[in-house]
């Protein structure tokens, strides 16, 4: 008995660290996928891209809803050391802009409420200190336009006004 | 000695193999499992109010990283998963069914089909989802078929979406929902209407 307790606490061990490990690093490994995923798939680096008009043929994430149009910026601030200026164009229907650190987190979401929007991203080491100042958790992250566009015309007059959204290092 | 070190070993893989399958398990990384949280289930419909939020536990977020990666948080929208009908069976695209509910505390909510691996059905039947914008009035109904209804109803298509779910999204939230969800929520009933015969 006694000779089984040291493999036994020897397992148990690896077994605790190894389920951390998996628990802590899938949100990271899966949010790191995703955006190089997005990125061969023409998702631009500090830049907004509207997606196609999302049907079965178009998905590129999992659960997108295709009642929505998306724009996607991916960003990294190893490229953009002073941060980003980023702007949604309005538009008349629902429209969110919404930020996502490298670990999956939403921590940051502006709704359009038929204006637009016009705020700077911050790198982590630099502090938020007005009011249209976000501050990023994390170094790299995806920026995620959701506009409302059910029909065909929808999409239609949504990629018109994505063409003022702007995703630019300061 | 030598024994000693293949004691150790095989206890390691074993540690590991423990480790790694239970923390697959308990995210919801192992196939099958659809469920986007454990928070609330409200007439089958499965949600988690943490979830996009820096508040989501670790293994909230994984299962969210996996199955509804880049959800915002709760007070942009709330989603909700069900993948069984009123009769607890598995939802199919080899069987028809009723959805029905009323209004919902949303400033716009949707219904979405997806299949197994969490994406849209191929199909192109430009029939994915209802939403609010074609429910008029405080009742609505809608068929899931693999085949457009002949009557004219709404129509969600489970072409080609083998065994499948349903994601309700309700974007802009009135914010005594998120205070009571489980009260204020007519989670939509999904009943099963018929089934194809199951070929030999």
């Amino acid at each position: 008995m006694k000779k089984a307790f040291a493999p036994l606490l020897f397992a148990s061990a690896l077994a605790v660290i190894s389920h951390l490990a998996v628990i802590y690093a899938a949100p990271g490994v899966i949010m790191d996928r995703a955006m190089s995923m997005l990125s061969n798939r023409g998702i631009a680096l500090h830049g907004f891209t509207l997606g196609e008009r999302t049907t079965p043929q178009t998905q590129t994430v999992v659960r997108p809803s295709p009642d929505l149009a998306y724009s996607a910026c991916l960003f990294d601030f190893e490229q953009a050391p002073a941060g980003l200026r980023v702007k949604m164009a309005s538009t008349e229907n629902y429209a969110s802009l919404s930020f996502f650190d490298a670990s999956t987190n939403n921590f940051q979401t502006i709704r359009g409420d038929g204006s637009g929007v016009d705020v700077r991203l911050l790198p982590p080491k630099m502090a938020a200190t007005q009011p249209n100042e976000i501050g990023s958790p994390s170094n790299t992250g995806i920026i995620l336009i959701r506009r409302l566009a059910p029909t065909e015309a929808d999409y239609e007059r949504v990629a018109e006004t994505a063409k003022g959204d702007k995703c630019s290092p300061i | 000695m030598i024994n000693r070190i293949a004691t150790f070993g095989i206890a390691g893989i074993l540690g590991v193999g423990v480790g790694v399958y239970s923390a697959l398990a308990m995210s919801g990384l192992l196939p099958g499992d659809r469920r986007i949280g454990d928070g609330i289930e409200i007439n089958g419909w499965v949600g988690d109010l943490r979830q996009g939020s820096v508040d989501a536990s670790p293994y909230l977020r994984a299962r969210i990283a996996r199955h509804g990666l880049l959800a915002m948080a709760k007070s942009e929208a709330i989603y909700f998963i069900r993948s069984r009908d009123g009769a607890g069976e598995h939802l199919t695209e080899n069987c028809d069914y009723k959805i029905s509910g009323g209004a919902l505390p949303a400033g716009w909510w949707s219904i979405t089909l997806y299949n197994s691996e969490n994406f849209l059905p191929d199909n192109r039947d430009e029939a994915l989802s209802f939403n609010s914008n074609q429910s008029s009035g405080d009742a609505w109904t809608a068929i899931i078929s693999p085949t457009q209804p002949d009557d004219g109803a709404h129509w969600i298509s489970s072409r080609n979406a083998g065994k499948f779910d349903l994601t309700l999204r309700l974007y802009m939230p009135e914010p005594d929902t998120l205070a009571r969800p489980e009260q204020l929520i007519a989670a939509p009933n999904v009943e099963r209407l018929t089934c194809k015969e199951q070929g030999s």
